[in-house]
């Protein structure tokens, strides 16, 4: 028999399928903390030659080492104490800046809000970014002049901080400088000692879910006050807005939008006032669902509705088990803001995406990285785990439709994954493997 | 044996999971979600495995039997996940035809089915190589090349590599296979799967006799290339088949 004129697929093909657009939003968060991942690990692969390690420089004296400094000469226990003291240090410095936040926040300081974070989107990317630079041209010996790599820098980080919260810049270049701005927190977070930095990371995992979750915590207040004032938060965030849907633009007409959470993310930054110190930046936050959501609750209804409003991409995509629980993958609306509280600048479309704040990016980034200087196995399993834990969230965002800590589950099942594969999968595998034996 | 080499042992063993990722999974977020979930799973079974044996490690290397019961136990377990893979796999397939028919869009096309299968065997594939491959690959990167005894003829990494390349085939066609197997029921194809992975599993214990890869990977490729053309077979039989039933009503 001739086969088909058509192969059997194409007729299928210009049908479209379910599966074609379902979890959009969830790979568009994913992708952008895989790519900041991927960087760090270079960077700190490329820049750590056998001759930096740390047991011959001295770690930086940073907020973290403020009460104990690790050396390779202390006994495990000794370690073990300092690093929980460090990490119950450095938790009470963010805590009280998020409280200094809030009460800034409270009293209408917005615009100083504003303006501080762009002095730090710019200090990082100049001062920090400019020393990662130098040393990458030092080790890559690239031939760039002083005068020339000090104009790009400039350029760089004044584009950064342009871009930071104006909305008239393309999203794609945001994004990639709130990337950037993550990548060399993180690069800088990584040269902490070994168990300081593992006991900081399960630190601030627990310290994000009593922050966001408990009713008189910091972040949960500095979300409530946002929503309520119906304006966005002063903070450092990665939207995941699609950057390849329309963006039409619309009229500022107020529209009730049930306004949920938002992300926020506070920096701390400590003063360089000495030469020996270093700035300290911290930026953590929740993760937090698209602020206007209006969603249909299946469970009630038979039937699904797409809501289509005027100028709006959207897909409300919503399923239910037996066991009655709620998956909805993809919810966006058109909202369009009531743009009288802002005076500075119009809002323009506003397809909200899921939004993840930059601290988080930092300490994913942070635990691969420490993954990293250990070996390439537990880089990719700490991976896994952190991007599973971020699936996990973003299911338990769109069932509780506020805002979440993006840090504990993902931290937690890094930590785990990491000293499982360290004791146990490591000996298994490369013993295997070095004697060819593979299954 | 410089980054040119270390890029290209990588090419080797990942090339063909990476044309299939841009050009069939990377179009569709739902598969790559699919692809990450199996790597999990596959990553997980393998720590379970690592707990189990971690009191009997290390193995002496000159022995025989060490190895192969390690291989057997290993794939028994492996081929157990892939059913409860299975399982898996067909209540997310009823959940997804179930909120098709909310969203009032057609259910889930055959070829549907069999991308979601090739994104989880792809997915088993990509694990595989990263944890028996590319975790060692790294010294590759620098300047100098490294001979495992038994096979004094072609560098440790090139032998990895290409034994990685062909597990990620068997691997990724495989869970294809196998889907189709346990869909429709048929003996042959549900035997096919653990016989093909157990056989590819037990040549590799060739490598451990001196001179043995010479011809062990040999045999592993062509191992790789009849998983590929049964998979082949398979996939034209169960397309035209769907061609004709579809196109006569």
């Amino acid at each position: 028999m001739p086969p088909p004129d058509d192969p059997p697929s194409t007729t299928t093909t210009t049908r479209t399928s379910i599966i074609d657009s379902l979890g959009v939003e969830i790979v568009g968060v994913m992708s952008p903390v895989s790519i900041c991942m991927l960087l760090v690990v270079l960077i700190l692969t490329s820049l750590s030659s056998p001759s930096t390690t740390s047991s011959t420089s001295p770690p930086p004296v940073t907020a973290a080492t403020l009460i104990y400094v690790e050396s390779d000469s202390d006994s495990p226990s000794h370690k073990l104490l300092g690093a929980v003291l460090d990490a119950a240090a450095f938790v009470a410095l963010i805590a009280a800046a998020t409280f200094l936040l809030v009460l800034l926040y409270y009293y209408n300081f917005t615009s100083f809000l504003k303006n501080y974070l762009r002095f730090s989107v710019f200090f990082v990317l100049f001062s920090m970014g400019g020393s990662i630079m130098a040393s990458l041209l030092q080790h890559f010996s690239i031939p760039l002049d002083a005068p020339t790599s000090f104009i790009l820098l400039f350029n760089f980080a004044i584009l950064g901080v342009l871009s930071v919260f104006s909305p008239a810049v393309p999203i794609l270049l945001r994004q990639s400088y709130m990337v950037s701005v993550a990548v060399i927190v993180a690069v800088w977070f990584a040269r902490l000692p070994e168990w300081t930095t593992w006991v900081l990371l399960i630190a601030l995992a627990l310290y994000d879910l009593a922050a966001v979750l408990c009713p008189h915590g910091p972040l949960r207040i500095l979300v409530e006050l946002a929503s309520s004032r119906d304006e966005e938060l002063p903070a450092l965030v990665y939207e995941a807005r699609p950057t390849d849907s329309s963006h039409p633009v619309s009229p500022p007409a107020s529209t009730p939008v049930a306004s949920l959470g938002s992300v926020e993310m506070q920096p701390v930054s400590e003063a360089s006032n000495s030469n020996s110190s270093s700035v300290d930046e911290e930026e953590r936050s929740p993760l937090v669902s698209s602020p206007p959501v209006v969603r249909e609750n299946l469970s009630n209804f038979n039937h699904e509705q797409v809501r289509e409003s005027n100028n709006s991409n959207h897909a409300v995509v919503e399923m239910e088990t037996g066991e009655s629980e709620t998956l909805a993958l993809v919810e966006r609306e058109g909202f369009r803001s009531s743009s009288n509280s802002d005076s500075e600048f119009e809002m323009f479309d506003s397809t909200r995406g899921i939004r993840l704040g930059l601290g988080d990016f930092v300490f994913y980034s942070v635990l691969v990285g420490r993954a990293a200087m250990y070996d390439l196995m537990t880089v990719y399993a700490c991976y896994l785990a952190i991007i599973s834990g971020l699936g996990c969230t973003l299911i338990l965002l769109s069932v509780f439709r506020h805002a979440l800590p993006a840090l504990p589950i993902s931290i937690t099942l890094g930590v785990i994954f990491y000293f499982l594969t360290r004791l146990l999968m490591e000996p298994f595998v490369v013993g295997a493997s070095t004697n060819l034996v593979m299954f | 044996m410089t980054v040119a080499a270390g890029v290209g042992y990588v090419l080797i063993a990942l090339g063909p999971a990476l044309s299939l990722f841009a050009s069939v999974i990377a179009k569709k977020p739902f598969l790559i979600l699919t692809l990450l979930s199996s790597t999990l799973f596959w990553l997980i079974s393998l720590i379970i495995l690592a707990g189990a044996w971690r009191a009997f490690l290390p193995v002496k290397s000159t022995e025989l039997w060490p190895y192969s019961i390690l291989i057997l136990t290993s794939v028994g377990f492996q081929e157990g996940i892939r059913i409860g893979f299975w399982r898996l796999f067909k209540k997310m397939e009823d959940m997804l035809n179930a909120f098709a028919d909310r969203v009032s869009k057609p259910r889930l096309f055959l070829t549907d089915k069999m991308q979601l299968a090739l994104a989880g065997g792809l997915g088993h594939g990509l694990a595989h190589a990263v944890f028996f491959c590319l975790s060692l690959l790294t010294p590759a990167f620098g300047p100098a090349t490294f001979y495992v005894d038994k096979c004094p003829s072609i560098p440790f990494f090139l032998i990895s590599a290409i034994i990685a390349l062909g597990f990620v085939i068997i691997h990724t066609f495989s869970m294809v296979i196998a889907f189709n197997g346990y869909t429709e029921g048929k003996r042959k194809d549900q035997i096919f799967v653990p016989f093909a992975h157990l056989i590819a599993a037990l040549i590799t214990l060739i490598n451990l006799v001196p001179g043995g890869c010479n011809i062990g990977l040999p045999l592993l490729c062509i191992m790789a290339g009849t998983t590929l053309y049964y998979n082949w077979q398979l996939v034209w039989r169960r397309l035209t088949e769907h061609q004709t039933t579809r196109s006569s009503d």
